[in-house]
């Protein structure tokens, strides 16, 4: 009897720690540089197609379609997922000089339509090189369905949840800890002060932008055997997971990850009630919570002074 | 002024003769997405097959006499980019027939443009039940079709469904995009048709990687036959959560199931569950295989071959109206469509009368097969329940 809610719980996480990653990725540029990357979909999905595509040189297979099965196995998988995230760190920190960097500090959002702009360049270079078809990133530890107290999982979801929680963690750490977190977190407060205590600011809005993106690479890998890749899916996650960051706060890390994972639980539950009512009362929710606290659940209040 | 009379008068006989070179060939035109979305395959293999008739056409002295030129606009799946190159093809290409397009849901952006200009459409690939309806106030419809058609297909499913001893819970669900609900209205109509309650109906979203909270709700109802509408990917991720809470019922599935995008999704093992009706199975005739042969270094994936066929047959009932009509003037040319005499013995089925003025789809129920895989291949289908069927069980 209580089998199809521990299903729901366990799906919603699994789901769930995939919208608090990229929710994280839009935290850390709102944070530092007060812009957000609107192209992270776009960014999900390239992560993806790295990866496969480095899977395709070590497994020696001829076509993205006949990557074997076994081919993500002992330390291929970590590979990829170390060479997406530098690549899509790297087109991060084109997409902050070349789309943001411009418009920083100035009134207007124009970096608004500039980064959907470098998603929609990215998504055609990506369908140029990769063409329109999904591809198959297969999973490392395997396809079968684990079963837990009558709820089915299967391992790469656990694989995504445990990655998510560590990342998290470990960002967490990094900024409360390190000398680098701390001088982020300074560039956040007030990029005048810290530039006045002699933080290089700009290196820091480049640093947050390259680990935004490298996260947002990171996390298609980890969505890829899940959902199948496609030059498409990145959208719909990235929506998602910006949703759940206002629902926990923009500014706020860990209210971002709360969001995504609340948003995930929510949906599935929601799914066993009325499953066409899901994007409805999620988007409910954030009216409600936005009326509340108009900066998140956990966000800081601004306070403009005009 | 007089050399200058004499360059009008040049540039007036070059105008002349290029435009005389232009009249002699007969272009036609496909519209559709070449590139951007996962269905763009299923589009360049309808291309390929359109181009395979056309060569076969001028390797045998073109048509009335003329050569026949292909020319081909991507709409990239946009309705609007599909409006665009609508009026590109007929005014300015002055096409004579248009093919395609690739997705239901840009035909229906554009079907008024056929049939206000005169200028047949006849689409190879889109399966939207709408597309080749009479549009609002009457007039010729232009709209014609040699592809599957989501309404018959579900005629097939349904009557499979009502005459399955083992089918006594029915349950239908569906993705909640355009192409989804579509299909969910037709299962529920002709379900009605056919006396089917459904016990559970169910929606999801095309992305949706997870939907045991759906299938829990199915299983609680004590559904053993889903019927689903949706496409390749989703309707994989559904079998995937079927295998999560270890739940199987009987799935009856949209023609999306045959896509290579579903077989990824599914895996090898979850795919052989649902069966589905297309109009080729990998059990092709001699025939057909000489044109998969033809082919087949070009075609971008396996499963589009059916496309192949509906473009080449295409192509070439347009030929056999053009000839029995003497021109290629859009009325004449529906007006032939709609009366073709004759037979013409084509890829897919030999076609006698493929048209009137009431059908406007040359591949019916009759003509679809049921499918399924097995062992990573679209074999036939059949089993006690498809052989007793007779046409009078379809309800449509």
């Amino acid at each position: 009897m209580l089998a199809p809610y521990i299903q729901a719980m366990l799906s919603g996480l699994a789901v769930g720690g995939i919208y608090a990653l990229i929710a994280l990725s839009f935290s850390i540029t709102f944070t530092t540089t007060n812009t957000l990357n609107f192209s992270q979909g776009e960014f999900v999905s390239f992560g993806a197609f790295v990866g496969i595509t480095v899977l395709l040189f070590m497994s020696g297979a001829t076509s993205l379609s006949a990557i074997p099965l076994s081919a993500s196995g002992g330390l291929n998988y970590p590979i990829v997922l170390t060479v997406a995230g530098v690549l899509s760190g790297l087109i991060g920190i084109v997409i902050f000089v070349a789309a943001v960097r411009p418009f920083t500090g100035k009134p207007g959002m124009s970096w608004v339509m500039s980064t959907i702009g470098f998603g929609i360049l990215l998504q055609n270079v990506g369908l140029l090189v990769w063409g329109p078809a999904p591809a198959n990133l297969p999973a490392p530890l395997g396809d079968n369905v684990i079963r837990v107290l009558g709820a089915g999982v299967r391992p790469q979801e656990l694989l995504d949840l445990s990655a998510a929680v560590v990342i998290m963690i470990a960002y967490d750490l990094l900024m409360r800890k390190s000398r680098v977190g701390k001088a982020m977190r300074a560039v956040a407060h007030s990029p005048q002060t810290a530039s006045l205590m002699g933080i290089n600011v700009q290196a820091m809005m480049i640093g947050a932008y390259a680990a935004s993106s490298a996260l947002a690479g990171i996390a298609g890998v980890l969505i890829a055997p899940v959902s199948t890749a496609s030059l498409f899916m990145g959208l719909g996650f990235a929506l998602k997971a910006f949703a759940g960051a206002i629902i926990g706060g923009l500014s706020n890390a860990r209210g971002c990850i709360f969001g995504g994972f609340a948003l995930g639980v929510i949906e599935s539950y929601v799914g066993l009630w009325q499953a066409q009512w899901r994007e409805i009362a999620v988007f409910v929710l954030i009216i409600i919570v936005l009326a509340v606290k108009p900066n998140g659940l956990f966000g800081a209040r601004l306070v403009e002074k005009v | 002024m007089r050399t200058g009379r004499t360059i009008m008068a040049t540039i007036a006989a070059l105008a002349l003769s290029t435009s005389v070179a232009f009249a002699e060939d007969i272009k036609v035109g496909f519209n559709g997405d070449l590139s951007a979305s996962p269905s763009a395959l299923s589009g360049q293999a309808g291309v390929l097959g359109i181009q395979a008739a056309i060569d076969d056409i001028n390797a045998v002295g073109g048509l009335l006499g003329r050569k026949v030129i292909l020319v081909t606009r991507d709409d990239l799946s946009q309705p609007p980019k599909s409006i665009q190159n609508m009026s590109d093809l007929i005014d300015n290409e002055k096409v004579t027939v248009v093919f395609g397009p690739t997705n239901s849901g840009n035909a229906l952006a554009w079907k008024h443009i056929p049939n206000q200009k005169h200028v047949p459409s006849i689409g190879m690939v889109g399966s939207g039940t709408d597309i080749t309806k009479p549009g609002p106030g009457g007039g010729d419809n232009y709209m014609f079709r040699v592809s599957m058609v989501d309404r018959s297909q579900v005629a097939g499913l349904m009557v499979y469904a009502k005459n399955n001893p083992k089918s006594k819970k029915i349950g239908y669900m569906a993705e909640t995009t355009g192409y989804g609900q579509g299909g969910l209205k037709d299962i529920q109509e002709i379900g009605d048709l056919q006396g089917i309650k459904p016990v559970a109906v169910e929606r999801f979203g095309v992305a949706d990687t997870d939907m045991t909270s759906q299938l829990n709700k199915m299983k609680e109802a004590g559904v053993d036959t889903i019927v689903v509408w949706a496409q390749g990917t989703p309707t994989g991720q559904l079998l995937r959560s079927m295998e999560k809470i270890n739940y199987f019922p009987l799935v009856l599935s949209s023609w999306a199931a045959d896509n290579k995008s579903f077989f990824d999704a599914a895996g090898e093992k979850l795919a052989e569950l649902p069966i589905f009706m297309r109009t080729l199975t990998d059990d092709l005739t001699p025939k057909q295989q000489k044109l998969f042969a033809r082919v087949s270094a070009k075609l971008p994936s396996t499963p589009a071959f059916p496309f192949v066929v509906h473009g080449y047959d295409a192509m070439m009932l347009y030929a056999e109206a053009v000839k029995q009509a003497g021109s290629d003037d859009g009325q004449k040319v529906h007006d032939a469509l709609e009366n073709l005499k004759g037979t013409y013995d084509g890829y897919a089925k030999t076609y006698k009368a493929p048209f009137s003025a009431t059908q406007h789809e040359a591949l019916t129920t009759a003509d679809f097969k049921w499918a399924h895989w097995q062992a990573g291949k679209l074999r036939s289908y059949s089993d006690d329940i498809i052989k007793k069927l007779t046409a009078a069980d379809f309800k449509i």
